[in-house]
């Protein structure tokens, strides 16, 4: 199983993990980490989520100090790195969260760290003006932005979510950088700026930079090629060429256990119709209409800017419909706030889960019972506490989530398990209808199939629900049928069991061009 | 976000350089305070056309200085995401202690001496709370209240509570020494003091620690995010202890203008001062989370408040609106900047 890397003795060595060991109180994070990573080579870094990657990317750009072992880098035998240490061996890291200045401009995300770290961090220095823009200038034209002067001093909060990824990425090679780290970076571009990147990174490889990509998405790691680096629960358990591997392999390496990507849908849709939406218009959405019946669940894709999102957040009353009509079992419901969502039995797990979901600083069992608060008080407003956490326990047990420990704070939980607690807490109002909005988006193998499975058994039990996503496995393993929307229209319905991932998208492309003529 | 939505970023930066009033308040909010301020001059000389002699404007530039020199130190501080209310406290702290040591030990120190030693002492204090705001981790506004608290207490327990009356002269002197001076039209004397001077040089040297040094990145970067501007190398404990200590710096500096100003030294005076001069930074643009602001906007937002307080009598309102109409002033201002942020 343990397959080492190729030529451990290249010229090319430029850093070296040895036992490195982190603790974070009581838990092991890392439990004796041996990894080499030669110039000029790309690495992936895989794992579910909590398996150490981030502690040990952490670790290599000086974020964190390792518990115990050594770190080698150019040569030079560190116990700890520090930021600028780091920086200035040539670690580049593109942060999962971009790690950008709000408030600052591009030029000045993109560049200032060269100066910054060429003062070896100190700061009574003066600041060079010509130098950044030259810098900033020729950090974004490869990864293909433009470097106009209006851009340059576009201020970041300003910019798409898309536009902020690339400018974290130009940060990154902005600098004579030798190793690029990069967490996630691909998760909020399109398939085009996927490609642009791939390129960027054939371009640092040819120039001897080592890239080290963290990611979920294991088509990308083939089309990139180089070393796959797998992790589970602190241990490196499988290293070597990635085209030796197969997905289901990998996915078994970092789970531990036996992943089938066989279709999860088992159920069939009840005969009773559900909800039925008729020539709904919202922004972006053009008069959709559609229907779902009890016990199913419906798959709704596009691009991005397609509509889809729209079309969720009208339904579950984040940003209302403007004209149209939404039937619940029968009955027209007006939807205009959330509120009215909730009171109708409308749930909705949103996109966002850490900005629009969940109460990060609060408990597991405060989350849960976030939404029947009013229930369990009584009159004088004082809430039953035995009650409610007899409520969260029975939900996350139903939700599979890995810790007993209702106490314990959201913002402490894995990405998957913080998606459980979302569901979960919906499932205290037994809503009927549920709208999940990405819900596995950022969320590892292992967790994805726990969700799958929550999903399965809440259609089962007779719920309606709507599944919108750009993840098309996703859809096609769950859904009963697949809506593909574009230009703000539904434009192509598909069963999921017969359709294939490539008539899906050839459904939310061409159709944009017929739509358009 | 799609590819779209790039290729219209790369259309719309071309397109963008027309001139839209909404996009410059958006980008320099210090604009609404530019139009307030030239708005209230325009109706006071409207009413009462003698506000436009040079001796009221004498006047308002006079009273601009120690609030501007306080009012640089809370913005280069809230720029950086804290905030100060230890200020006046430090200020309080050196301008009276130092009065009494030359007055009681060393008469003959030079004014220059006692200058720099303002700004020594105020460095000193200022660069404690840095120290307690770094190491403490405790979120700047506590830990100032705390040391506003500990200093004022120092100084009335320790240092003395006697209101000094007959300044040393070399002080005096230095608040009575004209930059220039004119008749007006009424036969007084009028005077720009020099000490006027210090507040433009102040400003400039704010100005260029912001914008030219990499430390004036910093500050902003930290007042962007703490924890990201950490992670890219920037050391936030450097950060801080610059920051509290220059605003000392400003603090005692003001201070002992503040005294050689009225002539007098008394050790109640200044703290309780802090929210107006606060409400100058925030008016001048600055958001009060901190990572935005400009030392020009922090200028006008001083002018405006200066203003308010000095003309309203002029118009015949009573002196005792001056809070209310500052307190609409913030409000409008606030409500302005937000809906500017929201609409984008």
């Amino acid at each position: 199983m343990l397959a080492r890397a190729t030529s451990e003795q290249g010229l090319g060595r430029f850093l070296e993990l040895r036992n490195i060991q982190k603790w974070f109180g009581g838990v092991h994070a890392l439990r004796g980490i041996d990894l080499t990573l030669q110039l000029g080579e790309a690495y992936h870094l895989l794992g579910e989520n909590g398996c150490g990657k981030s502690t040990v990317i952490k670790i290599m750009s000086g974020a964190l100090e390792p518990s115990a072992g050594e770190i080698v880098l150019d040569g030079r035998t560190f116990t700890a790195l520090t930021p600028i240490q780091s920086l200035a061996a040539g670690i580049e890291t593109v942060y999962q969260d971009l790690s950008l200045l709000p408030n600052l401009t591009v030029a000045e995300n993109v560049a200032l760290n060269e100066q910054l770290v060429g003062a070896n961090g100190r700061l009574a220095r003066l600041f060079d003006r010509s130098r950044l823009r030259q810098t900033a200038e020729r950090a974004l034209v490869t990864v293909g932005l433009p470097t106009d002067r209006t851009f340059l001093n576009t201020t970041v909060s300003d910019l798409p979510l898309a536009a902020r990824q690339l400018v974290a990425i130009a940060r990154a090679i902005a600098t004579r950088a030798k190793l690029v780290i990069m967490d996630e970076p691909t998760t909020s571009l399109t398939r085009r700026e996927v490609d642009n990147l791939i390129r960027v990174v054939e371009r640092l490889r040819s120039e001897n930079v080592a890239v080290l990509f963290v990611t979920h998405k294991l088509d990308e790691c083939y089309r990139i090629g180089g070393h796959a680096i797998v992790f589970r629960d602190g241990q490196c358990v499988a290293q070597g060429p990635i085209e030796n591997y197969s997905k289901k392999q990998l996915a078994e390496l970092m789970t531990g256990r036996v992943i089938d990507s066989e279709r999860y849908r088992t159920g069939k849709p009840m005969a009773a119709e559900l909800l039925n939406v008729s020539r709904l218009m919202a922004a972006g959405v053009e008069e959709v209409s559609f229907g779902v019946r009890q016990g199913e669940i419906l798959g709704i894709t596009g691009l991005a800017d397609s509509g889809r999102n729209e079309l969720a957040m009208a339904i579950a009353g984040v940003e209302p419909a403007g004209s149209g009509t939404i039937t619940l079992e029968g009955r027209d419901v007006s939807i205009r706030r959330p509120a009215d969502a909730i009171a109708n039995g409308i749930g909705y797990v949103p996109e966002d889960r850490l900005a629009e979901g969940l109460f990060l600083d609060k408990s597991i069992f405060e989350n849960e019972i976030a939404l029947i608060i009013t229930k369990l008080s009584n009159a004088l407003g004082v809430v039953d506490k035995e009650e409610g956490r007899t409520i969260a326990a029975r939900l996350s047990e139903e939700m599979r989530l890995n810790t007993k420990d209702l106490d314990l704070p959201v913002g402490a939980l894995s990405g998957g398990n913080q998606q459980r607690v979302l569901i979960g807490r919906w499932l205290s109002i037994a809503p009927k209808l549920l709208v999940l909005h990405g819900p596995t988006v950022g969320v590892d193998v292992g967790s994805k199939d726990t969700i799958y499975r929550a999903i399965q058994s809440l259609a089962e039990a007779g719920m309606g629900l709507i599944i919108v996503s750009d993840d098309l496995p996703e859809l096609l393993q769950n859904a009963d049928r697949i809506l593909v929307m574009n230009n703000g229209r539904v434009v192509a319905e598909f069963d999921a069991e017969q359709a294939t991932e490539d008539q899906l998208y050839r459904a939310m492309l061409t159709s944009k061009m017929e739509t358009v003529q | 976000m799609s590819a779209s939505r790039i290729e219209e970023l790369q259309e719309s930066t071309s397109e963008t350089r027309s001139f839209s009033l909404g996009d410059l308040i958006r980008r320099r909010p210090e604009t609404i305070t530019l139009m307030l301020l030239v708005a209230i001059c325009v109706i006071v000389t409207a009413i009462n056309p003698g506000f436009l002699q040079p001796s009221t404007l004498i006047d308002i530039g006079r009273a601009s200085v120690v609030m501007g020199l306080f009012a640089l130190g809370v913005f280069i501080i809230l720029a950086a995401g804290g905030i100060d209310v230890s200020f006046t406290a430090i200020a309080a702290f050196t301008m009276y202690s130092l009065t009494v040591l030359v007055l009681n030990h060393f008469p003959a120190t030079p004014i220059v001496v006692i200058l720099v030693a303002a700004i020594l002492g105020g460095t000193l204090l200022g660069v404690i709370n840095g120290l307690l705001v770094y190491h403490l981790k405790v979120p700047s506004l506590i830990v100032t209240i705390g040391t506003q608290y500990l200093f004022r207490g120092f100084l009335l327990s320790f240092i003395g509570t006697v209101w000094i009356m007959s300044l040393p002269p070399q002080m005096g002197a230095f608040g009575r020494m004209p930059l220039f001076q004119f008749e007006s039209a009424n036969g007084a004397v009028v005077t720009l003091p020099f000490y006027f001077l210090i507040l433009p040089i102040a400003a400039l040297v704010t100005w260029w620690i912001l914008n030219r040094t990499l430390m004036g990145r910093a500050i902003f970067a930290v007042g962007g995010n703490a924890n990201i501007a950490s992670r890219l190398g920037y050391n936030l404990r450097t950060v801080q202890i610059f920051l509290f200590g220059y605003a000392g710096a400003l603090a005692g500096l003001a201070g002992i203008i503040h005294v050689c100003a009225n002539r007098q030294a008394n050790p109640f005076d200044l703290v309780g001062t802090e929210i107006n001069v606060i409400a100058a930074v925030v008016l001048g643009g600055a958001r009060i989370t901190g990572g935005t602001g400009t030392v020009l906007g922090t200028l006008l937002g001083v002018l405006l408040i200066v203003v308010i307080n000095s003309v309203l009598v002029m118009v015949g309102i009573p002196s005792t609106w001056q809070r209310l109409v500052v307190g609409i002033f913030i409000l409008l201002a606030a409500a302005f900047f937000v809906t500017r942020q929201r609409k984008k």
